[in-house]
């Protein structure tokens, strides 16, 4: 009898592709990434079940330790970020599959003795030759590991197996940088064995975006230009650069934040209906959106982006000092820490719709949320005067408290007419009392069963930075543009005349 | 001194005293809900039951509860209605979330005009569950079940499975009738098909599924219908015919050999297959919260894992059923592959 090619017992189980068998090596696996997201994501798939069991874990880094140290280390990390408690037993059972592999990121006979360790795991565990590779490592160290993993052969599978790279961000700092990034991959793996991870596709409610729109009839038909007043996109956070100022400051907000995650929220928020919920339907949909975007360059950069420093000022009450007080941060530094820009959307649907972003640190509440602002209703019956009535106001919250609202006008009662604002308000936390699984189990889970519908496609991410270059030139040209915020305060007075200038205020979160 | 489900209120008056009671709650209570819960029993005793298991899982699933004990053979008509709230913390936030709970008490005619009486009391716009804690009775009643959208029991409290199973799917045959039949049996047993089902993830396990030569369960005394409902699965999945009352036939002729064993333990303390080449096993040890899963013989490498299992509580089974939501289309074909075990 033939045997069978899928596991007949896996439907019906759970509606998603199932996770493969496979060695995850984590390139970086003493770092911050894989002892606070990966391993207690990983920890908590396998105390579920989700995890196949014979998935093997490489910790591949350069400091010298045994597979036991390394395991007490990731134990005391997923001790501290697991979102469920740890179990002494079901630790034990996750760490016995956890290994650790030292080696330097250059030298060729790590390479070779990392192939050896995968065989022998094939044989012992079953994991048919599969293999992901996390690059959980600075971007510098890419072609390294990359040229390495060619070089030994690691990046091609045996006959019926895969082999797939998962990059984290960021996908290069420029788009020369990024097209030469992609290249490396490319020239090392298929793009169909590339998935670069953007965590804030892979959080509940960015996937809700979709379900959202396609998913209830009464949003998708308002959803143009037609219906649209305009749209504001924010990501705000009280924190400061923290720790993080070597990269920060070589980065600033438009590239770490809105060149990747803001852009990606956008894509969600203006694309076409997919043909199918097939990763490349759906992102061949986003990327149109990133090539609608009308390009920002020179003056233009000027008119519609606004970008800030935080000063000192006061978060929660206690004084916080400025971007240029932080430790590692130099003290003649234009980083921008906020950015505010609006944009248009050359397509048939969202002509005319100006949409605005914003991201910036040390504001006084952090949070990340879609606002889509309808237009108004006719200067008739309610609105004669057309300054007496609120806009209905659609808000997706990604994080926190993460939901919908909506905003319309009631009447209020009484025998006079007086109409106010009411919100209607859906809450996950308050529906749904269990926490949501972390971004990084659900992409992982993806990773193995080859779905790469949330991981961000090669022409996305060179498009988002083709549109984001045009800034940043101009910015090269001036420095007298950077505005200073106070810290806890909501930005420049620049980014409120940006959003004036279209009668538009910014949100307050 | 019998049990007093909550504020005793007039049944034309619901509404009304449900909105009184939310005014006098204070502003930091936030009513929720994603579906209406109607819990049906004609055992005495029942409401504060079924009370304890709604305050229990209202924290997770927010819901409007209608717990309804029925004497639907009393003479006459009587009928008595009480209304409450069970109110949880709301994390960090400050503030309660609450799910509202009317509680009926219903006799003789009352209790056969479950539509009229309770029904009316539905959040509107939000899905029915009926949870079905009694024998279905012949013949089905359309004008109940076309309101309902997922009809919850438990297949392990039946004395005549054949007969109920019968009735259930002429519930989800009615015509217009877009009734879900989700059987707490089968929820109960979904990781232990999860825990098996990864065993044969390896390619090297894999092929091994079509050799299967035995199929033994260990089951606890009252749960012979799921392991039932496990050896239906692996053999609609499968392709295995029932040959006799202990054994089967796969697609290829060869015997497939089952056995059944009562233990005290775990509802499914031990699954064991045994291939050609290879052997399979899911344990769970009494008092313990994980299943151990194995995998070892000549045709395959070793391995094992540990797995979380939830409680065997009704509060953990109702929630997961109500977290999972969708068709069970597999569930029918399960129950007809083993329909002669059942009697």
């Amino acid at each position: 009898m033939s045997s069978p090619s899928v596991n007949p017992l896996r439907e019906g189980i759970a509606n998603r592709l199932a996770p493969e068998p496979c060695t995850l090596v984590i390139f970086g696996a003493t770092g911050d990434l894989t002892h606070r997201k990966l391993i207690p994501a990983l920890y908590n798939l396998a105390a579920e079940g989700a995890l196949p069991p014979s998935v093997s874990i490489i910790g591949f880094a350069r400091r010298d330790k045994t597979s036991e140290q390394f395991r007490t280390e990731l134990e005391e990390a997923a001790r501290k970020f697991s979102r469920t408690p740890l179990d002494e037993e079901l630790w034990k059972s996750f760490a016995s599959s956890v290994h650790y592999h030292r080696s330097p990121f250059d030298d060729a006979e790590g390479y070779r003795t990392l192939a050896a360790e995968m065989d022998r795991l094939d044989k012992e565990r079953g994991t048919a030759g599969n293999r992901l590779y996390y690059l959980a490592v600075a971007p510098d160290q890419f072609p390294v590991i990359l040229d390495h993993l060619k070089a030994s052969g690691l990046n091609r599978a045996a006959e019926g197996s895969w082999a797939r790279v998962i990059v984290e961000k960021p996908f290069g700092k420029d788009l020369k940088t990024a097209r030469a990034l992609n290249g490396l991959v490319s020239e090392v793996f298929e793009e169909r064995d590339t998935y670069r991870i953007d965590h804030y596709l892979g959080k509940e409610t960015a996937q809700n975006i979709m379900v959202m729109r396609f998913a209830n009839s009464i949003f998708e038909s308002l959803w143009d230009s037609g219906h649209v007043a305009h749209v504001q996109i924010t990501a705000a956070e009280p924190l400061g650069v923290e720790g993080r100022a070597g990269y920060y400051d070589t980065s600033g907000a438009m590239r770490d934040m809105v060149q990747n995650h803001l852009l990606q929220l956008l894509t969600l928020t203006a694309m076409e209906p997919p043909t199918s919920l097939g990763a490349d339907a759906v992102r061949d949909e986003k990327v149109k959106v990133l090539r609608s975007l009308r390009p920002l360059r020179g003056d233009d950069v000027f008119r519609h982006v606004v970008r800030a420093q935080y000063a000192p000022g006061l978060i929660n009450g206690q004084p916080v000092p400025g971007y240029r007080e932080a430790d590692g941060v130099p003290e003649d530094s234009v980083t921008e820490t906020y950015v505010a820009l609006q944009v248009n959307i050359d397509n048939w649907r969202w002509a005319g719709v100006p949409f605005f972003i914003r991201t910036a640190k040390r504001m006084p509440k952090g949070g990340t949320e879609i606002a889509v602002t309808f237009k108004s209703v006719p200067r008739v019956l309610f609105n004669r005067t057309g300054e007496g009535l609120d806009e209905n106001v659609l808000v997706i919250r990604i994080q926190p408290d993460e939901g919908v609202s909506l905003r319309m006008s009631a009447k209020l009662p009484g025998s006079s007419l007086r109409i106010e604002p009411v919100k209607m308000d859906f809450h996950y936390g308050t529906s749904f009392g269990k926490a949501t699984p972390e971004a990084y189990e659900r992409l992982l889970l993806d990773a193995m069963a080859g779905d790469a519908t949330l991981f961000a496609r090669r022409d996305e991410v060179e498009e988002a930075w083709a549109f984001v270059d045009g800034i940043e030139e101009a910015w090269k040209t001036r420095k007298d543009d950077l505005a200073l915020y106070e810290a806890g305060s909501w930005g420049p007075a620049e980014a409120a005349e940006l959003a004036a200038r279209h009668g538009v205020t910014w949100r307050r979160l | 001194m019998s049990f007093v489900p909550g504020i005793a209120v007039p049944i034309g008056g619901i509404e009304k005293e449900l909105g009184r009671l939310w005014e006098e709650s204070g502003d930091d209570k936030t009513r929720a809900s994603l579906i209406n819960l109607a819990v049906y029993n004609e055992k005495e005793g029942s409401l504060q039951m079924n009370s304890a298991i709604v305050q229990g899982i209202a924290g997770e699933h927010a819901m409007r509860a209608i717990l309804i004990e029925a004497d639907p053979e009393a003479a006459g008509s009587s009928a008595s209605a009480w209304i409450n709230m069970h109110c949880y913390p709301r994390g960090s936030k400050g503030g309660a979330v609450c799910s509202e709970q009317i509680s009926f008490r219903l006799g003789g005619l009352a209790a056969r005009s479950l539509q009229s009486v309770v029904f009316s009391h539905l959040d509107s716009d939000l899905p029915l569950a009926l949870w079905w804690q009694a024998d279905f009775r012949s013949p089905v009643e359309g004008k109940l079940w076309r309101w309902v959208d997922r009809l919850l029991f438990d297949s392990k409290h039946w004395k005549d499975p054949v007969a109920q199973f019968a009735i259930v799917s002429a519930i989800e045959g009615l015509p217009e009738a877009r009734t879900v039949l989700c059987d707490l049996n089968w929820a109960r047993c979904l990781p232990v098909r999860q825990a098996l089902a990864g065993l044969f993830d390896s390619p090297f396990a894999l092929p091994e599924i079509r050799r299967i030569r035995s199929l033994e369960i260990t089951h606890a005394p009252g749960f012979r219908t799921t392991a039932l409902l496990l050896v239906g699965w692996l053999a609609d999945r499968l392709g295995w015919k029932l040959d006799s009352s202990n054994s089967f036939r796969d697609p290829s002729g060869a015997t497939v050999t089952l056995t059944l064993t009562e233990s005290v333990g775990a509802s499914i303390a031990r699954l064991h297959v045994v291939s050609e080449g290879a052997s399979f096993e899911v344990r769970r040890d009494p008092d313990s919260d994980q299943y151990v899963t194995s995998a070892s013989g000549t045709a395959i490498p070793s391995s094992g894992r540990m797995v979380r299992a939830p409680r065997e509580e009704t509060r953990e089974i109702l929630l997961a059923e109500l977290a999972r939501g969708g068709r069970h289309p597999l569930y029918s074909k399960a129950i007809r592959a083993i329909e002669a075990l059942w009697v």
